[in-house]
């Protein structure tokens, strides 16, 4: 409760008439290290489209929004840095982020970000909170002789475990989420270290607070990686032409653990990205960005409890696909690709994983590898005609003379579980020779309102249909229908 | 035309009646799980399990992760079943408890029309016999109780030890002896932690869920517990006044049948049931569809024949000894009562002489039935008793038997002494 009357004083000042707009390019450079944030600062220095409509608006200033990125082959700016009080020495200001500088040799930079949520689902849910504060991280980001880059993040209300939870032998769920730092003395080949995302998918590598949508896709949430520590080299060539990313990490990420799922081994991820089409072709075409990532984990079936990949339902979290034993090897495999223009932007993104289950049979033999496949194809357009960015920026500001950005989104995805190899009598359990196909269908639909840099409402409706029924919580084989609403805030 | 139609109808309702009904009424339901408990012959059942699964199953034993295994029984097989360590008292690492789910993995799926059935590892009874032969007596005392049979337990063909199968509690269960299975099913769930104040149905307050999930842990409709009639049974058997009690009880228990469970625990001497040593325990509770009207089921009758060899177990105890926040409120009300006392009384009596029907004496002297099971169940479980050394030795098992057939011949006559004497001295005060 003490939270909530927080965020709404918090509300009630920002969205004040006041020196937002002057607020400066400070943004941590730390930021621009991820290969996530990376794919959107395109979004932000795509070349102009000739075929834009002139009437489109313009931000009043290009002053980015607080998780908004700079152009990451940029330099450091250390005049953009000096601005202000100008000179050396140990300065504070409170602009965009408070922030402790000393001259242009450090700079230490405090963030926040708050999600509160109103959910409702289907009718008899089981532990579907009507409030919860999704988010609620604070963090340090900020650079070191302008070479070394850092970023410090932390998630204040992760859920502890119970007394029956650690009984149980089930493992608590890091609160530490981006600890790492970044070293940009070779432009083209940056290393970062530390804990920070799996260079793999475009939608789990968009920041939560950028996405289009209330909840990432289910395949960003339950094959692809997401955070794990490691080292990693990345850079880019021509004019973001080409990008690359290539880390080894401890294991495969927190997406692929749980309270009660150990999760893959030391992996090995890559990841590429390109716009193929800016140098043949112009307009909107030039404007696509096409990626490609791979992924490979050392699987092992120490923990007695299964060590696959789950999926669960998008609000309620039911489990539609129950881990299955696995021990080998797990494959990933992504494709995407990302397109704005102007007030439109679509994306579509194929994921493909495959785990071994070396002696995996009830008679310790090996069994066809289990296999999790999704996609999703989405759609934005901005109604109030601004450009399309992550994050969007609005032309006027709520209270400052406008309303705001307002865009609307659609999507449609796919997340389903199987096995490979010629099909037998498929069953259920954790051991079957034949994984019984399991999925969920998802169409979302929503609304962004932007209302200033700080502040975003989003509204989605989600449809879920899961193809087994005996995993349907909804009687008679039913959709799920869920609504939330979202009030974002971001420091 | 309105009248031929109604004559067609009065004939055809005519030769309805005329029908062979006594045919129809008479052909007895076939239970296919029958065989299954079939309690004339020792079963074999061979699991087929993952070894890093079956290895898990003893180390981790206190969790409850199921297992996948494929169930083989009569050169019948069932794939894709669950298996998990079960049990409170009796959980074991080195012979592990077993709940065996045949839907755990497909809802729909059913072993001889069965969701689940438990096995037994009898770790707290030598003998392997006493909760067989406590259900038994349940039954042929006409109540309501769970069929048990004894099976040889075989993980990839090799012997495991010899367990009871013991058949579930849950909604095929409900559904064959009380006809409906859409209601609230609890099991008690008895707090067994150092120092805990038991459970005696004392009103704990208006909040319902003082009383739901713990101790009424609900078994079905989980998401739809309606604890408020738990509450309010507790508060009547509790809170409501002297004049009123009988009347108001009524709504929420079937008091004669609760004292005819009550004395059949009592002559079986239940050290861990109803009036047991640390409060009440070890049933299942469940509410008739649209009524408040709860039905005590009787579960996990290990502890039963308490003090074999002696059969001068208390048929009191715990309800006029014992520490007195142990004692059943209850119980401790409904014996106040003469007519209950009286079917108490008569209850236990019944129990002695069923117990002991068939018995003579002379110079060739007849074991009564009590007894007669006892040694048949015996004889059909030695062998594979003795080749399971893995709780008890050899001779715990044969003592604990001999110790059975003693209780068995002088439980009746024990009980009716007492019953004898407490008649004389009348209703609890």
């Amino acid at each position: 409760m003490l939270i909530r009357l927080l965020l709404a004083a918090w509300l009630c000042v920002i969205a004040a008439p006041g020196e937002a707009a002057d607020v400066q390019n400070d943004q941590p450079t730390a930021d621009a290290a991820k290969p996530g944030k990376k794919a959107k600062a395109k979004d932000q220095s795509k070349p102009n489209d000739p075929a834009k409509p002139k009437k489109q608006k313009k931000p009043k200033s290009n002053v980015p929004a607080p998780d908004e990125l700079i152009d990451p082959d940029g330099p450091i700016d250390p005049n953009l840095v000096e601005q202000g009080d100008g000179g050396g020495g140990w300065r504070f200001s409170w602009k965009q982020h408070p922030s402790v500088r000393y001259g242009s040799v450090f700079r230490l930079d405090g963030q926040a970000k708050f999600q509160e949520d109103a959910r409702s689902t289907y009718e008899g849910a089981v532990d579907v909170p009507g409030w919860e504060l999704h988010r609620n991280r604070i963090g340090i980001s900020g650079h070191l002789f302008k070479k070394v880059e850092y970023e410090v993040e932390r998630e204040l209300t992760e859920k502890e475990l119970t007394d029956k939870d650690i009984l149980a032998g089930v493992t608590p769920a890091s609160h530490w989420k981006d600890v790492n730092v970044n070293l940009t003395f070779v432009k083209n080949a940056q290393v970062q270290v530390g804990k920070f995302k799996v260079p793999f998918g475009l939608d789990q590598l968009t920041g939560v607070t950028r996405n289009d949508f209330i909840f990432r896709s289910l395949g960003a949430n339950y094959l692809a990686p997401a955070r794990d520590i490691g080292a990693m080299v990345h850079g880019r060539f021509f004019k973001h032409g080409l990008n690359y990313w290539a880390g080894v990490f401890q294991h495969d990420g927190d997406n692929a653990r749980s309270k009660k799922i150990q999760g893959g081994d030391q992996t090995f991820a890559a990841r590429v990205t390109g716009m193929p089409f800016r140098k043949i072709a112009s307009g909107s075409i030039a404007a696509i960005e096409v990626g490609s990532s791979f992924a490979i984990s050392a699987l092992s079936d120490d923990s007695f409890r299964p060590n696959g990949l789950r999926g669960r339902t998008v609000v309620s979290q039911d489990t539609f696909a129950e881990p299955v034993y696995v021990k080998g090897r797990r494959r990933r495999w992504e494709a995407d690709a990302d397109w704005a223009a102007g007030p439109f932007a679509a994306r579509t993104e194929y994921t493909w994983v495959s785990d071994d289950r070396n002696g995996q049979g009830l008679g310790d033999e090996n069994l066809p590898d289990a296999r999790a496949r999704s996609w999703y194809v989405a759609g934005v357009w901005v109604v109030t005609a601004e450009d399309k960015m992550r994050p969007l920026r609005p032309a006027a500001d709520f209270l400052q003379g406008g309303w705001g950005a307002v865009e609307v989104v659609a999507r449609m995805e796919r997340l389903w579980y199987d096995s490979v190899g010629p099909a037998g009598v498929a069953f259920r359990n954790p051991r079957a020779e034949t994984i019984l196909p399991t999925g969920d269908r998802v169409v979302t639909v929503g609304a962004n309102w932007i209302l200033n840099r700080f502040t975003k409402l989003q509204v989605n409706v989600i449809r879920e249909h899961l193809e087994d029924s005996d995993r349907n919580p909804v009687t008679n084989g039913g959709a799920l229908w869920s609504r939330i609403v979202r009030l974002q805030f971001v420091l | 035309m309105l009248l031929n139609r109604a004559r067609a109808f009065i004939l055809v309702l005519a030769v309805a009646a005329l029908l062979p009904r006594a045919v129809v009424s008479q052909t007895p339901a076939v239970d296919p799980s029958d065989a299954l408990f079939d309690d004339t012959v020792l079963h074999d059942i061979n699991l087929t399990i993952n070894d890093r699964d079956l290895a898990s199953l003893h180390v981790n034993f206190l969790s409850n992760e199921y297992y996948p295994v494929n169930f083989a029984w009569r050169g019948m097989s069932l794939q894709g079943v669950g298996i998990r360590s079960r049990g409170t008292g009796s959980r074991s690492g080195v012979k592990p408890g077993l709940r065996i789910d045949f839907d755990r993995y497909a809802t729909e799926q059913r072993f001889l029309g069965l969701k689940s059935v438990i096995f037994r590892n009898q770790t707290q009874d030598p003998s392997h016999l006493r909760e067989r032969l406590s259900m038994l007596f349940f039954r042929r005392m006409g109540m309501k109780a769970e069929r048990e049979a004894h099976a040889r337990l075989f993980f990839k063909n090799s012997y495991a030890g010899l367990y009871s199968i013991v058949e579930s509690v849950d909604k095929v269960f409900l559904k064959k002896n009380f006809g409906e299975d859409t209601s609230n099913l609890y099991e008690f769930a008895f707090d067994n932690s150092v120092g805990h104040v038991p459970f005696v149905f004392k009103y704990l307050g208006s909040d319902a869920n003082l009383y739901v999930p713990v101790p009424f842990k609900p078994e079905t409709k989980e998401n739809d517990t309606q604890p408020q009639f738990i509450e309010r049974l507790i508060w009547t058997i509790d809170q409501a006044g002297d004049a009123s009690w009988r009347q108001t009880i009524a709504e929420f228990l079937d008091l004669p049948k609760f004292i005819r469970h009550l004395a059949i625990e009592s002559f079986l001497a239940e050290e861990d049931g109803l009036t047991g040593d640390y409060g009440p325990n070890n049933f299942y509770f469940y509410r008739y569809e649209g009524k408040s009207l709860f039905q005590f089921i009787p579960w996990d009758k290990s502890n039963t024949f308490w003090e074999a060899p002696s059969p001068n177990y208390f048929i009191l105890r715990n309800v006029e000894d014992g520490p007195v926040d142990h004692r059943n409120r209850l119980v401790q009300r409904a014996l106040k009562y003469p007519d209950l006392w009286t079917l108490y009384l008569d209850t236990l009596e019944e129990c002695a002489n069923s117990a002991s029907a068939g018995a003579t004496t002379g110079a060739n002297p007849q074991p009564g039935w009590l007894a007669a099971e006892i040694q048949r169940e015996y004889l059909q479980i030695r062998d594979a008793a003795l080749a399971d050394t893995l709780i008890f030795t050899n001779a715990e098992f044969e003592k604990a038997i001999a110790d059975l057939k003693v209780f068995a011949a002088g439980r009746s006559d024990a009980v009716k002494a007492q019953v004898a004497a407490y008649r004389a001295r009348g209703p609890l005060p």
